[in-house]
């Protein structure tokens, strides 16, 4: 009974910090992108 | 006479050690050795594992990881159970990922986090089966499809299943063009597999690229500390990389560094799978689990790669999903081969390959969160 509250909690609480620390930074990327935009020059370059 | 029947005992003694345990792990090796030069499986792995097995089982050779004062036992002691191996490997797989496609669309970043469900799942079928909670953890990571972590995390809470934890880890990254395809096909239908995505690589800037390593360690470390090791090392190696300015560094980390501690790696792991430690119920516990964390993983980035489709009004391919998971670039091409099949129109790679980096991310981080709360729990030292 221990093993499986132990299991739920690491599950429960793993996959929700996972995922909430993944859609942080897919929002810090955006911000990222938004702060820092390509240039003209960068798009020629690539 | 009797001189010569002494010379001839100790001569024979390497033979009259050999145990029927021994034997089989000698034909292991060779079996390993085979797959990696004929078959090329994982060849960078399996090779020095291989052999790392026929020297380690050798008798009264002195070569097991386990021999005191042995030169294999020094790099075991140094390498692996300081987890400082896996800890350099991830220097050098920062160095050489671009995070470029899953920058220019980071919705594909969620798709990382549903690569990992597998680990929890496994990690609950582990404790049903009688495992011990940090060998529990430690099976399921296998599931990150991440063979440095899985390591990392082994050698930390499950010494004992370490060669079994390291072997399914690699063998199942190189299985995964097996193990995905039938799971990607029975949870979707052909229009679904066939869905185009936006074709333009969009870009970002090198400012962006250059930052990101930064503020990402920072924010997942300071989220999950335990983690610190193993992301902060993958974040340096990628700052190395796009920073553009220490090439030699970079050269090195990707090049040299990796390759050095690929091979002590592999043969240490190799060396330390011995007859009697291995050959048990257990491994082969280790292995199922190990495929059906894998497996799940699958199940969950192909579902979260459903809803995603029905949410974006059919923007997204469900295949993408797939890719979540850390065994980078082989299931990217899974996905891109699996999509091409079903519509040969249909190019996914870009965002596959941005899915795989994600997952490589969701894979370390959670591995980090699972240490954080086990270290929270008291169950193991901060």
């Amino acid at each position: 009974m221990k093993d499986l509250a132990f299991g739920l909690t690491m599950t429960v609480m793993g996959m929700g910090v996972t995922f909430i620390t993944l859609f942080l930074l897919t929002l810090i990327i955006r911000l990222l992108d938004r702060l820092f935009p390509l240039k003209a020059e960068e798009e020629k370059k690539d | 006479m009797e001189v010569f029947l002494s010379a001839l005992n100790a001569l024979v003694q390497g033979f009259a050690n050999l145990t029927w345990e021994g034997v089989i792990m000698l034909a292991l090796g060779i079996l390993l050795l085979y797959l990696g030069v004929s078959r090329q499986f994982e060849p960078l792995l399996l090779l020095p594992i291989g052999f790392g097995i026929i020297l380690g089982n050798l008798p009264l050779a002195g070569l097991s990881a386990h021999d005191e004062g042995g030169v294999i036992n020094l790099l075991y002691s140094a390498g692996i159970l300081t987890e400082l191996f896996p800890v350099l490997l991830f220097i050098g797989l920062g160095a050489m990922i671009d995070f470029g496609p899953m920058l220019a669309n980071p919705i594909v970043l969620l798709f990382g986090a549903a690569g990992q469900f597998g680990i929890f799942l496994t990690l609950l079928l582990a404790l049903s089966l009688g495992f011990p909670r940090e060998q529990a953890v430690s099976i399921a990571v296998i599931g990150a499809c991440d063979g440095p972590t899985a390591i990392y995390v082994a050698s930390r809470f499950a010494r004992e299943l370490l060669p079994a934890i390291s072997i399914a880890a690699y063998s199942y990254m190189s299985l995964v063009p097996i193990i995905q395809p039938p799971i990607m096909r029975a949870l979707t239908s052909k229009s679904e597999r066939g869905t185009m995505m936006e074709l333009g690589e969009k870009k970002v800037s090198q400012k962006v690229k250059v930052l990101f390593p930064v503020v990402a360690g920072i924010l997942t470390i300071l989220i999950a500390p335990m983690g610190a090791p193993l992301m902060g090392m993958l974040m340096l190696g990628n700052f190395m990389r796009e920073s553009g300015v220490i090439k030699r560094l970079v050269d090195v980390s990707e090049g040299a560094l990796t390759n050095i501690v690929t091979l002590f790696l592999g043969l240490c792991i190799g060396a330390s799978m011995l007859g009697g430690n291995f050959l048990q119920w257990q491994t082969i516990l280790v292995f199922i689990l190990g495929l059906v964390a894998i497996g799940l993983d699958t199940v969950a980035g192909v579902l979260l790669g459903k809803l995603m489709r029905v949410l974006t009004g059919g923007k997204i391919n469900p295949l993408v999903g797939a890719a979540g998971i850390s065994a980078f670039p082989m299931s990217a091409r899974v996905v891109q081969r699996e999509g091409q099949k079903a519509n040969p129109q249909c190019f996914l790679l870009w965002h596959a390959i941005g899915a795989n980096t994600g997952g490589q991310i969701g894979s370390v981080m959670a591995a980090a969160v699972m240490l954080a709360i086990m270290a929270g729990m008291g169950i193991v030292p901060r």
